[in-house]
Order: C-alpha cells, then sequence, then structure tokens
C-alpha cells in the first residue's frame, strides 16, 4: 500500500515535472521553430523557384539556381573572400584576445583600465564601427592619410583600392572582435583553479613555462570553440562590410551575404537569392563540421 | 509514463504550438476593409518632409470620401528593400512612391500599380504637370503613377570665383573642358569632386559622355536589344573616364568616398575641387547648407563632343523626382486619387518651389528662380528630350551591373572592352530570360 502510494506520488511529482519542462522549453522551441527552422525550410522552397518576390506569380524551375549558383563566378569570388576573412580572422583575431587575456590575467587587478579600455570596441554595434572606420580610413582627411602627410606622405586609399579593401575590411572586424575573443580566454583562466598556477611556481616554472606548458593544454578546449565561432561567424559576416564597402570597390569585398542580399533585394531576384542563402547554409555547416570533427580528432591523439 | 514517452511528448506538445503559431503568423490578416489610406515616403529630411506633410494635412482635413491618409516615412536607402518585404508578405501600402523605371514596372507587372490611366486624364492634375512627367509614368501605354516632387537633370555645377581666378571660360565643348581641367590639375584643384563609393554617381559620367558622343539611340537601342552596350559611345565614355582618372581629374581614392556621408560636398566647400557632375537637387542641398557658398557657384549643361553632331539639348535626369503608385482598389482607389492629385496643387507647388525645387509643372518658369535655378530651368524647358538616369531605367539586375562597371572604370580595375562587354552580357541574360 504503502510502495503504491510513493510510486503515484513519484509518478505525479514526475509529471508535475515534464509540465513545467514543457511550459518552459514552449517558448524556446516557438521561437526555434519560427525564426530558424521554418525560413530555413522555406528558404530551400523558394530556391526552386523563379520568383521576383514580389509577384504572386512564382514559377517552379527546379534545380535551375542551383545550377546557376553552381558555376557563377562572383559566387565563388564571394566565398573565396570569406575564405580569406575566415583564415586572417582565425589567425590574427585569437592569438591577440589570447595574449591581451593572459596579459590581464597575469597582471591582475593592477590592470583593470586596461580590460575595460579593450572592450570597449566590442560595446559598439557593427554598424556603427562600420561608419565611424569610414570616416577614419577615409582617403580624403581620415585618420591615416592624415598621419601620411604629417610625416610628407601622400593620401592613402585604403578602402577605395580593390587590393587592399579586403584586408582594410579584415583588419576592422579584428578590431571589433579581439576584445570578445580576449573576455573569452579571461573567462577559461578564470575556471583554472589557482592551485595549479601555485604550484607551478613552487615547481620553480617560470611564467613562460606555465603558459606553454600549462596554461595553453588547458585552454586548448576554449580555443578549439573559440576558432569554430570565428570561422562561423566569418562565413556569415555581413553588417560591417555592407556599411563600410557595400562589397566594392567593384566586387572586391564581395561576400556570400553581401552576394545573397543584392539579389534578394536589389536585383529583383528572391529566387536566385534564397538559392544563394542555402549554398551559404550548406557550405557553413559543411565547414564547421568538418572543422570540428578534425579538431576533436586531433584532441584525442593527443 | 515513461521518461522516453514523457520527453516525446514534450517536443511534440511544444512543435505543435509552434507550428500554430507559425500558421497563424503567416496567415494573411483578414481584416475588414479599412478607412485609413497607408502611404510610404522618403521624406525623412527638410525640405522634403514639409512638402509630403503638407498634403498630407490638407487632404485629412479637408476631404469627403471618408478616408484618412497615414504617411510612413522611411529613410531613403532601406526603402527599396523594405518596400519589396512588405509587399512579398503581403502587407504592401495602399500609396508609395517609386523613381519610375526599371522598379517601377517590377512594381506594376507584380500588381501592385493600379492603372490610373482614366482617372488621371479626367482630372485638373493631368494638364498642369509636364508631358515628359507622365511619358515617364507611363507603361505599355498607359499611366500607372503620379508624378510629384521636382525635376533633377545632371549638369556641372562649377566654382565661379575658382574659373575667373585661373582665366577659364565656361567649357562649350569636351576639350575645352579637358584643357580647363588641366589649368586646374596645374594649379594643384581636383577638376572633379566626385564620391563614387555610391556608384550611382560615377554613372553620371557614363551617362553624360555617351549621350553626348552619341545621342538618345545608342542606349535605346541597347536597352531594348536592338543594339549594344559595346556600341562606340560606350567606348568613348569609359576610354574617357579612364583617360581622366590617369590625368587626375578626380579626387585621390575616389571609389573609397561617399556621397551619403558628403563627400563630395566637402570638397566643393573646402575649395579643394572646382566642379561637381551631379543632379540639378545639388542647387538645393549648396543653398541650404551655405547661402554664402551658394552666391559662388555657377552651373552648365555637359559640353558638347567634338565632331559629334549628337542633340546637346537632351538632358540627362528625370521630370518628377517621385512616381505615386496606388495599390488599391474601389472606393479607396478614388480616396487615395484624390489624395495624391493634392501634391500638384498651388499651394504645394508653390512650397516645392520656395524650397528652391523646380517642380515638373507646366507653369515652373512662372516662379521667382535664382541665376542657378533658372539655367538649370532653361535647359530642362529647352530640352528635345530627357534621358531617365540609366541606373532608373534599366532592369534593376542590370542596373546593378552598370554601376559596378562604372565604378570598375573609375578604379581602372577593368578596361571599357571588358567593363562594356560585362554590362552587354547582363543585358543579354536579361531580355534573354
Amino acid at each position: 500500500m504503502a510502495t503504491a502510494r510513493r510510486s503515484t506520488l513519484r509518478l505525479q511529482r514526475q509529471s508535475q515535472t515534464w509540465t513545467a519542462a514543457a511550459v518552459f522549453l514552449a517558448p524556446v522551441m516557438i521561437l526555434l521553430v519560427v525564426y530558424i527552422a521554418y525560413p530555413i525550410v522555406n528558404s530551400f522552397q523558394i530556391s526552386a523557384l523563379k520568383w521576383n518576390g514580389i509577384s504572386a506569380e512564382r514559377t517552379f524551375i527546379g534545380l535551375a539556381n542551383w545550377k546557376q549558383l553552381a558555376a557563377d563566378r562572383g559566387f565563388w569570388l564571394a566565398f573565396r573572400n570569406n575564405i580569406s576573412i575566415m583564415v586572417l580572422s582565425v589567425l590574427v583575431q585569437l592569438p591577440i584576445g589570447l595574449a591581451l587575456a593572459t596579459f590581464l590575467d597575469f597582471g591582475g587587478r593592477r590592470l583593470n583600465v586596461f580590460k575595460v579600455l579593450w572592450f570597449v570596441p566590442l560595446l559598439m554595434s557593427s554598424v556603427a564601427v562600420g561608419f565611424l572606420f569610414r570616416y577614419a580610413l577615409a582617403t580624403n582627411g581620415g585618420i591615416i592619410s592624415t598621419i601620411s602627410k604629417v610625416f610628407g606622405g601622400r593620401n592613402v586609399d585604403l578602402l577605395g583600392s580593390p587590393a587592399k579593401a579586403l584586408y582594410t575590411v579584415i583588419g576592422v572586424i579584428c578590431w571589433q572582435f579581439v576584445p570578445f575573443y580576449m573576455v573569452y580566454f579571461m573567462a577559461a583562466y578564470t575556471g583554472m583553479s589557482f592551485d595549479i598556477y601555485e604550484a607551478a611556481t613552487i615547481d620553480g616554472a617560470t611564467r613562460g613555462q606555465y603558459f606553454w606548458r600549462i596554461a595553453l593544454p588547458l585552454l586548448a578546449p576554449s580555443i578549439k570553440s573559440a576558432a569554430i565561432l570565428s570561422m562561423v561567424g566569418s562565413l556569415k559576416y555581413f553588417d560591417l562590410i555592407y556599411v563600410m564597402t557595400g562589397g566594392g570597390p567593384g566586387t572586391a569585398t564581395e561576400i556570400m551575404a553581401t552576394y545573397m542580399y543584392r539579389y534578394s533585394f536589389k536585383n529583383f531576384n528572391m529566387g536566385y537569392g534564397s538559392t544563394i542563402a542555402c549554398g551559404m547554409f550548406i557550405l557553413i555547416t559543411v565547414i564547421a563540421l568538418a572543422t570540428m570533427r578534425l579538431i576533436n580528432q586531433g584532441g584525442d591523439r593527443a | 509514463m515513461s521518461t522516453k514517452k514523457i520527453t516525446l511528448r514534450v517536443i511534440a506538445m511544444s512543435l505543435a504550438a509552434a507550428m500554430l503559431l507559425v500558421t497563424a503568423a503567416f496567415a494573411p490578416a483578414i481584416a475588414g476593409e479599412s478607412k485609413e489610406i497607408v502611404y510610404w515616403n522618403i521624406g525623412t529630411e527638410s525640405p522634403d518632409k514639409e512638402y509630403y506633410q503638407y498634403s498630407v494635412d490638407q487632404f485629412n482635413a479637408n476631404t469627403q470620401s471618408g478616408y484618412t491618409v497615414s504617411a510612413v516615412s522611411i529613410q531613403n536607402d532601406v526603402y527599396k528593400e523594405k518596400l519589396i518585404i512588405a509587399m512579398s508578405s503581403g502587407e504592401a501600402p495602399d500609396v508609395y512612391s517609386s523613381w519610375s523605371g526599371g522598379p517601377m514596372i517590377e512594381y506594376i507587372e507584380a500588381g501592385f500599380a493600379q492603372d490610373i490611366d482614366d482617372k488621371v486624364k479626367a482630372s485638373p492634375i493631368y494638364p498642369k504637370l509636364m508631358d515628359a512627367a507622365w511619358a515617364q509614368a507611363t507603361y505599355k501605354g498607359r499611366i500607372h503613377a503620379v508624378p510629384i516632387m521636382n525635376i533633377s537633370i545632371s549638369g556641372v555645377f562649377y566654382n565661379k570665383e575658382m574659373f575667373d581666378k585661373y582665366g577659364i571660360a565656361v567649357p562649350t565643348t569636351v576639350t575645352e573642358l579637358e584643357s580647363a581641367c588641366d589649368t586646374l590639375v596645374a594649379n594643384g584643384i581636383i577638376p572633379f569632386a566626385l564620391a563614387n563609393a555610391s556608384k550611382w554617381t560615377g554613372s553620371m559620367y557614363f551617362m553624360s559622355l555617351a549621350t553626348r558622343y552619341g545621342g538618345l539611340a545608342p542606349f535605346q537601342a541597347a536597352a531594348d536589344g536592338s543594339g549594344s552596350f559595346e556600341d562606340a559611345s560606350y567606348v568613348y565614355a569609359g576610354e574617357k573616364i579612364q583617360d581622366w582618372v590617369k590625368k587626375g581629374y578626380f579626387p585621390e581614392g575616389v571609389n573609397s568616398l561617399s556621397e551619403d556621408d558628403g563627400q563630395a560636398k566637402q570638397l566643393m566647400y573646402q575649395e579643394a575641387a572646382a566642379m561637381l557632375l551631379c543632379g540639378s537637387w545639388y542647387a538645393g542641398t549648396f543653398l541650404a547648407d551655405s547661402p554664402e557658398f551658394y552666391q559662388k557657384i555657377g552651373w552648365f549643361s555637359f559640353p558638347k563632343v567634338d565632331g559629334s553632331d549628337a542633340d546637346t539639348s537632351i538632358q540627362i535626369g528625370t521630370t518628377g523626382d517621385q512616381f505615386l503608385q496606388l495599390n488599391c482598389t474601389g472606393e479607396k482607389l478614388d480616396a487615395a486619387f484624390e489624395f495624391v492629385s493634392y501634391f500638384s496643387n498651388d499651394d504645394s507647388i508653390e512650397l516645392l518651389a520656395g524650397s528652391n525645387k523646380i517642380p515638373a509643372t507646366k507653369n515652373a518658369d512662372t516662379f521667382e528662380w535664382d541665376p542657378v535655378s533658372k539655367l538649370i530651368l532653361e535647359a530642362c524647358m529647352n530640352a528635345s528630350a530627357t534621358q531617365l538616369w540609366y541606373d532608373q531605367y534599366l532592369p534593376p539586375a542590370v542596373a546593378e551591373v552598370h554601376k559596378d562597371t562604372s565604378q570598375e572604370l573609375f578604379g581602372l580595375t577593368m578596361t571599357p572592352e571588358e567593363a562594356n562587354a560585362k554590362l552587354q552580357e547582363a543585358m543579354q541574360a536579361y531580355l534573354n530570360k
């Protein structure tokens, strides 16, 4: 009797727990379905249509858009730019972020000023950063040009020159996101027990030894996830480039997202725009999964 | 119940709830016929803001139709995108503006603009506005929009003091223009202020050179498929632009300067540059920014190409800067038409002229104009034809390529032949569609 009652009670409590779970999960699920799952499915549907985005007339054309995409030089050029941004972002943002975090971690409270100062770029919206640098890097009267003139040089054209525009934009992206990785690694440092540092110093390790032999291996999981974050972020990048160059000059800084925007909203070709978006989705997923597998394999072996 | 089953039930429940919400959100709103006319415009800044608001207020105060207009102002750069999104989601406004040309045709063909030919021709605004304005609002022989706002044509604004100082006369041929530029360059002055990150600004040079070289015919032929953008006019335009870039007629880093940030007019204000080839709305801009500076400004229509017999009275621009499409039916359409007529009543037009913008009305010359606006008005009145801006006239997908290739010309990253071939390829792809 008593056991039976206990089990009913348990069942009751369990059922209550699950109701509560459902209530708490529902909002997230709804948001996920409405804003993530549905649009993805819908984009794939639209990618099979010839549709200008506004007309009631939508013609089903099967894989024609996909064939066009596979042969579209403009898209693959944009993809290549994305890859450049991705590689340079990982190579620049992560080491600098890590260096700053390490510096702050060693310095302790004395360096709080730097902590705040270095964090500032991340607080600004990408659009504001874009405008700021558009003025700062202006060929005529911008900071760089003015400095160059003080030393007797000429105006420096960074955003208007096809050869330099992409690297200039990447520089600005790094400026904006280094603080993010700094904070990320600082959090990782906080997660490491102080005992480890103490033990290492007692054993006579120098700071350099501590960093290379102890901290860095312990930080490896954080570095891995930071790398993936940075890669995926670079591949789907849009706002800052759109504001700073709009993909120009010519197509020098065109990336997949600006290319998609151009087709969907400027060229009245929503069908092809959706195909580009889906192509991005596939490419990013594949690259992210492949990288994750590669990194984790490396981790297992180590 | 097992844990697994409950988990499944929870997920199923949330999914069902989510799907319900999706369906609800995307089902078309079934609302009764509302008495509100939603009007979208780009009047976020003075003086246009006041001009739009005036007609809205006048209509709302005086109409007997029982309808009221609520105006939504959207910033110019995002306006077109917002409009497309609204149309695709069934939330299109009842009255909205376009710049005619390619995008207007897209809206009409998608069913978002009514044929108002009969209404217009029976209304008192028909004889009031210039014929060229109505021609621009016509699609397949029927009027589909009401032109409002000012005339804009492209032309060269120049600093009179600088011209005097270096003994330069107003050029009447491209050769004279080039020698004027050489004089300016020799004196450390940038001949043309141009901010070409915006792309359409550089297109002004391309259009002007091509039109003065070959008149209207090559463009019309290229656009309808009987000709080509590889015509001699476009080769000439491309080569001249690159020649001028090499000779330093444009500011350094011209493709990085932004028109939206006013980086072209700043060069004029700093007196670092002597000329600016752009739309005649700049008369209003200069005046609004600095009435003293405006005193120094003169204007001339783009000069003749030596040896060409193309008609130099042809102007490039638009007669009426905004075109209102009506996207409603029945009684509401009548009310909407009554509303858009307010933009052309005498008080509205006077208000427009008062802000130094030349209205697209036949009585435009009866207002008092300053010397610069007078020159612009004369050029409009004497024009044998007006060529609409290429980037507005061409189908949007081709216009984008045109803007890109003209930017590449200025950046010297494509030869004129390559640029024109690319443009022709895009045009052909559109025609084959």
